[in-house]
């Protein structure tokens, strides 16, 4: 009697997911929900849910609905694989949104989502490694790697005509990940780094760096690190010691305690780089009305605005490739997201649903970025140049 | 849902459990049958990961290495650097009493999990380990390849039983059993406690490191999100617990069972209603806890309880 009870439950269970009729589509969305980045988690589920609702509601995806499917990786790689291969295998969705830390996204990636020849874009990842991953052009991201606030710092540099630079960068991911693009960019653009020394946190003197970084003549010195920790004190020291005047900083140094530290006249000369948004995008302010509309909270909070791209995309990609067929889903994306195409943004859905159907090309830009990919599947981001400016920075110039 | 599909989800449920299966085998020899409380099982699976994937990855400059090693040498070396660092952890605490040795082993996973995220030189930190290779990587592609990897984890699954199940029934096992049951009376009996629970703790580790490699070989990426002390340590115990301690097939069952049910709720989860959907994870893992109360209450000695080997006395 007993098993007859668990066996009629499991079989209702199964058939209130057999409900769902034949022209629905689903659509993967696997993110780290309970876990160690748990807490950022739910106002991320409810602008994903808000990109299917804005579908469902003008017009639907392909003769159906879509069905959003969620997949847990409990913030593990196990939980990741785990739960991309339940969205794969059997739900069978066409196109998988997430995951959201690096190490869940590449493991999902490469053990369960590649082999299978599903698309995954992820709205946060920015692992480096993501970029030379041997992907069958199945993996994307629509945040800019970590490397790339180095290529163009080097671009930033010589632009304003420094040829001649020394660099120090903190030893950790951020510092050496930033400063060895840094340093292999800006050689490659025709500059030169007379000397490139790592330091450690945490220590009270930087003298003997500095000097090994002075010896050699540079015009400006570039330093990749934290305000709060070595940053403030190299200046600081160099600044003590005249061995340097100009100073060139990343997002880690451009810190309102630099200024209050060190005081504005001594770096009126010196400038920053930081991931900034494109100026004033309107498509970010249309999803933060939107999103307060439905959810009644406000909308900046981290990822809220790259999570419902990356799910709209990827309703847009399904619409766009005609069926719900995995194979035509990378080159759908890229259709999608490029330009040239019709502009479409957040919430344009029965306007793009009506041009894919006229067989117009659409260029999806949200409220993010304009999210055009290269052949890696990545994105450029979009960063500005700082200077002091009172007691604050002010943005002279961006650079995408 | 299609049939295809559903065969290659048997078969990642399979492949993930079979790593357990090893784990849980690993954990057996040190709680099953040594009476080892061994709550670090994470930062030996992670010395192992991490030792076969800069031993066989290509030489990059993000990470000490890599050597570029065929996958075997790999395996090997996971097990004996996991094996050391067991060797030099149970020089210090094997001789604490259970309880004890459970604080200190969770306190020495911590260290090892920490040593690993934050000496990038030696693993590239948060940013993780890619391009760890699989075997046979160039011969199969797509799904199909983890038909072939199924088989070599349960490969490994056979040849760690086959160990164990000797272990077990071979003077040693009894000897360890006799420590397990009562300690002062083995003593008395003139066995070399510390000695034999040394080697225990070593065997068990080396094992777990070896886990640890088929793991990052499975993945083919490692990060430090891999070594989650909830899903390495304590659902490994729960699957022990489960299957039945002290019985090396309860461990290969209990790994089974336990990752089936930890994996196949979420199929049912996302089946509730749309209302539900953004809570249905966390139903989820009620869910879990639920069923595992229910298999931890129902089969109080685990599904497949411990049975002494017979003692001839002939």
């Amino acid at each position: 009697m007993k098993k007859t009870t668990y066996a009629l439950a499991m079989a209702a269970l199964l058939a209130s997911g057999a409900s769902t009729l034949a022209a629905d589509t689903k659509l993967g969305l696997l993110m780290d929900i309970t876990g160690p980045i748990a807490s950022f988690i739910p106002p991320l589920q409810n602008a994903a849910n808000l990109a299917v609702q804005h579908v469902n509601e003008n017009g639907g995806l392909l003769d159906g609905q879509v069905v959003p499917v969620y997949g847990d990786t409990t913030g593990s790689s196990q939980g990741a694989v785990d739960a991309a291969g339940k969205l794969i295998n059997v739900e069978n969705v066409p196109i998988i949104m997430g995951a959201l830390m690096s190490g869940t996204t590449i493991s999902a990636a490469e053990a369960a989502a590649i082999p299978a020849g599903v698309v995954q874009i992820s709205p946060t990842a920015t692992s480096p490694a993501m970029t030379d991953i041997n992907d069958n052009d199945l993996l994307y991201r629509i945040v800019p790697s970590d490397n790339f606030q180095g290529q163009v710092l080097a671009k930033m540099v010589l632009d304003e005509g420094i040829e001649k630079v020394a660099v120090t960068f903190v030893n950790n991911d951020y510092g050496v990940g930033i400063g060895g693009t840094f340093i292999e960019a800006y050689k490659a653009l025709g500059g030169e780094v007379v000397a490139e020394v790592k330091h450690e946190e945490k220590k009270n003197s930087y003298r003997s760096e500095l000097a090994t970084l002075s010896k050699a003549g540079g015009d400006a010195l570039v330093v990749v690190a934290y305000a709060g920790d070595s940053g403030s004190k190299i200046v600081k020291q160099a600044l003590e010691g005249g061995l340097f005047t100009k100073f060139i900083g990343t997002d880690g140094l451009r810190d309102e305690a630099l200024i209050s530290d060190i005081g504005a006249e001594a770096l009126a000369s010196s400038f920053f780089s930081a991931p900034t948004s494109p100026a004033d995008n309107p498509n970010q302010a249309r999803l933060h009305e939107l999103y307060t509309a439905a959810y009644d909270e406000p909308a900046d909070k981290p990822f809220v605005d790259q999570t419902y791209d990356a799910t709209f995309l990827a309703l847009l990609a399904i619409e766009q490739a005609g069926s719900a067929d995995r194979g035509k889903m990378a080159e759908a994306l890229r259709a999608v997201a490029s330009a040239p195409g019709e502009k479409v943004g957040p919430g344009d859905w029965a306007k793009a649903k009506a041009l894919i159907a006229e067989g117009k090309d659409i260029d999806y830009d949200g409220a993010g970025g304009n999210y055009d990919f290269d052949e890696n599947g990545d994105v450029a981001g979009v960063i500005g140049k700082f200077v002091v400016d009172g007691d604050v920075y002010k943005q002279i110039a961006i650079f995408e | 849902m299609e049939l295809g599909g559903l065969l290659f989800y048997l078969v990642s449920v399979l492949i993930a459990g079979g790593i357990y299966a090893v784990l849980c085998l690993a954990l057996n020899v040190q709680w099953g049958m040594g009476g080892l409380f061994n709550a670090g099982i994470a930062g030996f699976f992670a010395v192992g990961a991490y030792t076969s994937a800069i031993v066989t990855t290509a030489v990059s400059s993000k990470h000490l290495g890599g050597f570029g090693l065929p996958i075997p040498f790999g395996l090997a070396a996971a097990m004996i650097t996991a094996g050391i660092t067991g060797w030099i952890v149970a020089k210090i605490c094997v001789r604490l009493k259970s309880d004890y040795l459970a604080m200190a082993s969770v306190g020495i996973a911590e260290i090892l999990r920490l040593v690993i995220v934050n000496e990038s030189w030696l693993t590239n930190g948060s940013l993780g380990i890619a391009g760890v290779p699989r075997p046979f990587g160039d011969l199969l592609q797509g799904r199909e390849a983890d038909l072939l990897y199924l088989v070599m984890v349960w490969l490994c699954v056979l040849c760690v039983y086959i160990l164990c199940q000797r272990l077990y029934v071979s003077p040693w096992g009894r000897t360890l059993r006799a420590i397990r049951d009562n300690e002062d009376s083995a003593r008395a009996a003139g066995k070399d406690v510390d000695w034999f629970r040394l080697q225990t703790f070593v065997i068990g580790c080396a094992i777990m490191g070896l886990a640890g490699a088929l793991s990052a070989h499975y993945f083919k990426f490692l990060s430090p999100s891999a070594t989650e002390p909830l899903l390495v340590t304590f659902l490994v115990w729960v699957m022990l617990m489960a299957g039945g301690s002290g019985n090396n097939k309860g461990a290969i069952v209990g790994a089974l069972v336990i990752w089936f049910i930890w994996s196949a709720t979420e199929i049912f989860t996302s089946r509730l209603p749309p209302e539900w959907i953004t809570r249905s994870s966390y139903i989820r893992m009620l869910l879990v806890g639920l069923l595992l109360q229910f298999v931890l209450q129902k089969f109080r000695s685990g599904l497949v309880p411990e049975r002494s080997p017979k003692i001839r006395s002939d």
